[in-house]
């Protein structure tokens, strides 16, 4: 071995390694006629034929080999190659519709196999490897992802239209949008709520040592109780508020629907707000305060243009944590009729189509990577001092 | 009463409470027919029948019990082989994977899992598996890469063997950490189980969603009790179980 060689990645080889099992031994698309019945299942070289199948082997082999002795110049081959791969993805799905779907029959549908999931998955942890070992900035990770997800538009525009997810979609499309409406609506007027409610708490309860004990206490304990049960727990008292107040119905307050949700969701965000709140305005640094007020700051002075701003990034993280929590507790609200995306997943749980759960569990998921992701970078750049 | 179990009953006091509450309500809810009466006076029926509520809550425990068993060994044993030297390649991307996956909603996962595994209780079991990991891995990582590597230096300049040092000295110091991640796993794991009662797992969301279905709040309200009751006498027990822990490890 030459004096300058690098150890070899065995993260990517591995990842690629079973990415390749996969493609070959799983389910890659089901096929089925309508969409009662379930679908016949097909593995890849049952589509393309043994020559196709191994031949699509090449990429992550070489990827694999790269990956063995690596250097900067062939970690970034690595990390195209894995690009490509997942723009050829939707193009996969459109070859085997072409194949597999006898286009006389509408209804006939392409469901996605497992080896397309795992595939999937193991493709973005080669994709978040990669970025860490050539040390890009978030920001790069994200530009990469941009190819990928023109292809998959094009794809979706173009040539899957057997595909089950996209039909599901079509099918109903007018309350998909609204669904993502209600869910942001809901996620927004409880973060924004809970916003306000947990700062004011926090400085509330800051003079007072015995106020934080007994607000924590409650706060705590309303986190422990699951989303489900206090969902339901809120249903009653709602529903009479709503059939006795007269004010309260007139704004739409029934035992089911966004009330119970709202309310919910905004005690389930307080304890994540207040607590970061609380955190960052103690965590700043008492010398500082300390010389602003000796600078001839008033305390209001000190408390806008000092703790505050410092105390800014923290806060942000609580935004962030909450805001992630609210867009996956609002999949539950759906339960008592608060809309939602969360509707679809329980619509096609009960009628076990698969599809409509994913068209429902999909945007969640994507929804919580982007406010995560949004939001950290938010918290990130307003740190004193820039992006870290 | 002897000095020892006073302090036992004064450490463990609270979630012995709790447990005491939760095994009351779930014998006897039909004592308290009057009660869901008022609340829901033109039901025919007012206290959930279709299975005994001790059963809901067995199964239950056992679905949220085997997962997190197999999450913890998992979890911990994960953490474990990437932090040895042998490992170390994989450290990055487990803990990016760990703190990423945080960010997914357990509902959209438990969904997921479904198309995939199929209806039935199993499907949770796995679900909540893979879901409750992150957390165990993420803490477990946090906890064994805080520990000061001059601690790790003197216990092997004592002689002892890395396992010895594992056992000994690491694994005793990354406990309070890791311990606090298991908190947050079974936490979450205990009200995304009540959910698996709509992928067709029995346990004690049954009766909150045969409530919401046929519009009973009584049956919400007797499943949203009992495992509120659940979550409150596991929460209070790790809390006992983490003050102590920190006392003892001071």
């Amino acid at each position: 071995m030459r004096r300058d060689a690098p150890r070899p990645n065995r993260v990517l080889p591995l990842l690629m390694l079973v990415a390749l099992a996969a493609w070959l031994g799983l389910v890659a698309v089901s096929v089925a006629p309508n969409r009662i019945v379930p679908g016949t299942g097909f593995r890849a070289h049952e589509v393309v034929g043994w020559a196709g199948a191994l031949g699509a082997c090449l990429p992550p082999l070489a990827v694999a080999v790269l990956a063995w002795h690596p250097s900067p110049a062939r970690l970034r081959h690595a990390l195209v190659l894995i690009v490509l791969l997942l723009m050829a993805l939707p193009a996969w799905l459109g070859l085997a519709a072409t194949r597999l779907v006898d286009p006389e029959l509408p209804q006939a549908r392409l469901g996605l196999g497992s080896a397309f999931w795992v595939l999937l998955f193991l493709l973005l942890l080669a994709l978040i490897e990669l970025r860490s070992r050539l040390a890009l900035s978030r920001l790069v990770g994200w530009v990469l992802l941009v190819p990928v997800l023109l292809a998959w538009w094009l794809a979706l525009a173009s040539w899957l239209e057997p595909l089950a997810l996209l039909q599901e979609y079509r099918a109903r499309s007018d309350q998909f949008a609204t669904a993502v409406w209600h869910h942001l609506a809901l996620v927004g007027a409880a973060v924004g709520a809970s916003l306000v409610i947990g700062v004011a708490l926090a400085l509330l309860m800051r003079p007072h040592a015995g106020l934080q004990r007994a607000g924590f206490g409650v706060l705590n304990f309303l986190q422990t109780i699951p989303s489900l049960a206090l969902f339901g727990l809120l249903l009653a008292p709602l529903a009479w508020l709503g059939a006795n107040v007269e004010w309260l119905a007139a704004l739409g307050v029934r035992g089911i629907g966004w009330a119970p949700a709202l309310l919910a969701l905004i005690g389930y965000s307080l304890l994540p707000m207040v607590r970061n709140t609380f955190v960052a305005l103690e965590g700043v640094d008492p010398a500082v305060i300390e010389s602003a007020r000796g600078m001839g700051m008033s305390r209001r002075q000190v408390f806008l243009q000092v703790r505050l701003p410092l105390a800014l990034p923290v806060i942000l993280e609580g935004v962030r944590i909450t805001t992630v929590q609210a867009i996956g507790l609002t999949a539950v609200a759906a339960l008592i009729g608060a809309g939602g995306l969360g509707g679809f997943i329980f619509q096609g749980l009960g009628q076990a189509a698969m599809d409509l759960v994913l068209l429902g569990a999909l945007p969640i998921l994507v929804m919580a990577l982007v406010a995560d992701a949004l939001l950290g970078a938010l918290s990130e750049r307003l740190h004193p001092g820039g992006a870290r | 009463m002897t000095p020892g179990l006073a302090a036992g009953l004064r450490r463990w006091g609270v979630p012995l409470v709790w447990l005491g509450l939760l095994l009351l309500a779930s014998l006897g809810m039909a004592e308290l027919e009057a009660v869901f009466r008022w609340l829901e006076p033109d039901s025919r029926e007012v206290i959930y029948r279709r299975t005994e509520f001790l059963t809901l809550l067995g199964r239950h425990l056992l679905v949220v019990g085997v997962a997190s068993l197999l999450a913890i060994v998992a979890g911990v044993g994960a953490a474990v082989l990437v932090t040895r030297p042998f490992g170390r390649d994989f450290l990055p991307l487990v803990a990016q994977f760990a703190s990423m996956g945080q960010t997914f909603p357990p509902v959209a996962v438990l969904a997921l899992a479904v198309p995939v595994l199929g209806f039935g209780t199993l499907p949770i079991i796995v679900a909540l598996l893979l879901y409750g990991l992150l957390p165990i891995v993420r803490n477990s990582l946090a906890g064994l890469q805080g520990i000061d590597p001059a601690v790790h230096e003197a216990a092997r300049g004592m002689g002892m063997s890395r396992g010895q040092v594992l056992r000994q000295v690491e694994l005793p110091l990354a406990a309070p950490v890791i311990l606090a991640g298991v908190r947050t796993s079974v936490t979450i794991n205990i009200a995304t189980a009540a959910l698996g009662a709509t992928v067709g797992a029995s346990n004690l969301g049954d009766p909150i969603i045969s409530g919401i279905v046929n519009g009973n709040t009584a049956y919400i309200v007797q499943g949203a009790l009992l495992i509120g009751l659940l979550a409150l006498t596991v929460d209070s027990a790790f809390e006992r179980l983490l003050g102590w822990r920190r006392i003892r490890f001071r």
